[in-house]
């Protein structure tokens, strides 16, 4: 298990990957590595995604984040917290033990790389002193392999068989070809030779193992240089794509990770506590990693996490599609769908014309009503087939928005196309209850990241700037109708920006009018413009004569021009005005055409 | 009323639209109401008009801009004539301008009526006591009507001025102690000492 690289958003946030979901987030959060706290790593926000446990530092969090991914963790532990009344000192914050999935290929690997099996012992070393180079056996699991007397496979030694306990009484699986049980010494030789691959070589294995070990040690490194990968084992030489052997399947270690295991190697030198680095990113965890909950929250992580444990999520990326129409025929609640679908396996019968459209028609909505049937059966069918769902309410809605009205189709897809932004939505659901702040921080990051995601460009396509309550509207829209933000919390949330130095600020105009800027937009930016603006006013000709000197006065403005000119919207626009004419960069003309806005003339001294 | 429209200058200001409307922001409003009071007075001062009937003068050219279709309405005229009446040191124009009703009870309606000062009463008494000077009439006597429409002081600015600013002029410079005016109210004589 690796502490990996996290990409932050602009909020803060780590940067989903595409199909991850956000489960959980829990703030006051503190790492630790088997019983030590990190440094640099004790109050920051732990992220449950369906894929990954972040940690997010509060101070510097562009260099305290870590990600850690789910498939790699075997289990997670809830360890209650304790506190005496009185004596502060001992209370111990609850903490969620998160156990590393044991690494089977990792003896094979270390051995491969490290010429020297001493060297090669000490980047398993257990972290912590006193457990150092121990002449016992190790209670970790020992891929080792055993010889069939029979048939001569190569079988595995099994995970729980453990050398120092084991007697001949021991119940020994069979082999895996022939099927005929081991003689006891035969497993244990085994057992002792990888044992002492790893530990300081023993005597009594010695004999056994150097034709095995040190030749395969020069030439694996002889042969990471052509590119291909030796097996460990028997010495193949496999494609380097391959992760087994070809020749007798043992596993083997790809390039990449070898070198990654090296700078491991190099770095058990260094003395417990285990990690001295500034960061953790690209370290390893041999033993376990322990997250301590000091404001709460730990339950429901521990929930959600062996939640996201179970499913594995990380496995539906390449998920099969909803099986075709086929399964329709064994569904006895669609009769019709026997006579009319045809068998996929047979032929498919190629209609032509308007039959064959029809027909075409017909299959794509027996399988909409498929998908629809199987999604609503029950919730978890709906949570497996969410991506096809939302999916198909996109067409819906862009269909029925061609149909109804035109103008808005360009809304509507991009309403449609945030619903891939739903992963990124924080819920109250998402949270323990009790925490207001932090769902406001987190709906704050959460609205931070939507207004200044590059691949809607909401705040871009407003001019930079645009008013609360269409925020409000266009991000509650987004939601599609569930977990909507209230306006109160919404404007809270708006304005924790500042504080939490998000890329976005709110700001009041004079009105009381609210919207949203990024964060160094200023007004001095916007008076340029605008002055820029009337500059050129200047300078090209009026499409009809005008009875005052343009060459002087240039022309006037409305706000709707403005908003135009700037892609702001009116009000935003009218405000702007007003903030340039406060500043005495504009002046205005009431008249029966409307409010209009000029550049200031009358404040330069003319006479 | 003599109208002299086309040959008055009108400063570029005249043919900004905005300047039409009374501003919001203050020192944009500032610059407004000086560039309207210089207007004003140069208007007077080329019309040789003394007073100024705001009722009468809402139409002409000076508060109508008919090339751009643009006024000054009553009120706002009023706001700017109120600004020149008063001191500097209130924030005004500089008693520029006087009402001659802004207490009046009578059948005119308040502050319809002012005099507009492009010279003040105490600028003329200086003009009128340098005149007395340089054409070494000291000692001399003469009547008002004399002064304001006299063949001798057809050269000079004061030449047929209003009565009332020309007596509130040479009430002036009695209390300087430069003249001494006697006779009846309408056939007034000044002695120039």
């Amino acid at each position: 298990m690796f502490f990996k690289s996290l990409d932050l958003t602009t909020a803060l946030r780590p940067l989903l990957l595409p199909d991850e979901t956000l489960l959980f987030v829990q703030d006051a959060v503190g790492l630790y590595e088997g019983k030590y706290k990190i440094p640099n790593y004790q109050n920051g926000h732990a992220y449950l995604t369906s894929h990954r446990v972040c940690y997010v530092a509060t101070e510097d969090p562009r260099k305290y984040c870590v990600g850690i991914d789910l498939k790699e963790i075997d289990r997670a532990e809830y360890q209650v917290g304790s506190s005496r009344s009185g004596a502060r000192f001992l209370t111990s914050s609850p903490k969620v033990t998160i156990y590393p999935k044991p690494q089977n290929s990792k003896t094979d690997k270390s051995r491969s790389t490290t010429s020297s099996p001493a060297i090669s012992q000490q980047s398993t070393l257990h972290p912590l002193p006193h457990t150092g180079p121990s002449k016992s056996p190790s209670p970790k699991p020992i891929n080792a392999t055993w010889i069939c007397p029979i048939c001569t496979f190569s079988n595995p030694v099994p995970s729980n068989f453990d050398p120092a306990t084991a007697t001949a009484t021991t119940n020994l699986p069979p082999c895996l070809a022939c099927g005929i049980k081991p003689p006891f010494t035969t497993v244990l030789k085994a057992a002792i030779t990888a044992a002492a691959s790893r530990d300081p070589p023993l005597p009594g294995a010695s004999s056994l193992a150097p034709e095995e070990n040190t030749p395969t040690g020069k030439e694996r490194r002889g042969s990471n240089t052509a590119g291909s990968v030796s097996c460990p084992r028997c010495t193949f030489v496999n494609h380097p794509s391959l992760i087994e052997c070809e020749i007798c399947g043992a596993p083997l270690m790809p390039k990449g990770a070898a070198s990654l295991l090296d700078s491991g190697g190099n770095r058990a030198d260094s003395p417990a506590p285990f990690f001295q680095q500034a960061r953790l990113v690209n370290t390893e965890v041999s033993e376990s990693i322990k997250l301590s909950f000091r404001d709460g929250g730990e339950k429901t992580f521990h929930e959600r996490l062996k939640d996201a444990l179970v499913q594995r999520k990380w496995l539906l990326q390449n998920a099969p599609p909803v099986p075709p129409p086929a399964q329709v025929t064994s569904s006895p609640g669609a009769p019709a769908a026997i006579l009319e679908s045809p068998q996929p396996a047979a032929p498919r019968v190629s209609a032509v014309g308007i039959a064959g459209l029809e027909q075409r028609g017909l299959e794509a909505r027996m399988n909409n009503q498929l998908v629809i049937g199987n999604a609503f059966e029950d919730l978890e069918a709906l949570m497996a087939s969410a991506k096809q769902i939302v999916a198909l309410a996109e067409t819906l809605a862009r269909e029925s928005g061609m149909a109804t009205n035109e103008g808005s189709a360009e809304t509507k897809a991009v309403l449609s196309e945030s619903v891939a932004a739903l992963g990124m939505v924080t819920t109250k659901d998402m949270l323990s209850s009790g925490s207001e702040t932090l769902y406001l921080s987190e709906l704050s990051r959460n609205l931070a990241e939507y207004l200044t995601d590059d691949r809607q460009g909401i705040l871009q396509r407003e001019g930079g700037i645009m008013s609360l309550i269409d925020l409000w509207a266009v991000f509650n829209r987004s939601r599609n109708g569930v977990e909507l933000v209230s306006p109160s919390e919404f404007q809270r949330a708006a304005q924790l920006w500042e504080k939490l130095k998000l890329p976005v600020r709110l700001r009041r105009f004079k009105s009381g009018l609210l919207v949203v800027q990024r964060y160094d937009w200023s007004d001095d930016k916007t008076v340029r413009q605008l002055q820029e603006w009337m500059e050129e006013l200047r300078r090209i000709p009026p499409e009809e004569p005008v009875p005052w000197d343009w060459l002087i006065f240039g022309r006037a403005v409305t706000a709707q021009e403005t908003a135009q000119r700037f892609k702001w919207s009116v009000g935003v626009a009218t405000e702007e005005l007003e903030m340039a004419e406060d500043r005495g960069v504009l002046c205005r003309e009431e008249g029966i055409e409307g409010l209009r806005f000029w550049g200031n003339y009358i404040v330069i001294p003319s006479d | 009323m003599t109208t002299t429209t086309t040959s008055f200058p009108f400063p570029p200001t005249y043919n900004f639209p905005p300047f039409f409307t009374p501003q919001p922001n203050t020192n944009t409003r500032l610059s407004q109401l000086e560039k309207w009071s210089s207007l004003i007075q140069a208007w007077c001062r080329h019309h040789r008009q003394y007073r100024l009937s705001l009722v009468d003068a809402i139409d002409s050219p000076l508060f109508h801009n008919t090339a751009l279709r643009k006024r000054l309405d009553l009120a706002a005229a009023r706001d700017v004539l109120d600004w020149m009446a008063k001191s500097e040191e209130e924030g005004g124009g500089g008693r520029r301008a006087e009402w001659l009703d802004a207490n009046a009870g009578g059948n005119a309606a308040p502050k319809s009526v002012a005099y507009i000062w492009w010279r003040r009463p105490e600028e003329w008494a200086d003009v009128v006591a340098d005149w007395v000077e340089n054409t070494g009439q000291r000692g001399s006597v003469l009547t008002v009507y004399e002064l304001v429409q006299g063949e001798a002081t057809v050269s000079q600015d004061f030449h047929g001025m209003d009565n009332d600013v020309m007596m509130k002029t040479l009430n002036i410079l009695v209390k300087r102690g430069k003249i001494q005016i006697f006779g009846n109210e309408g056939e007034e004589g000044v002695k120039f000492f």
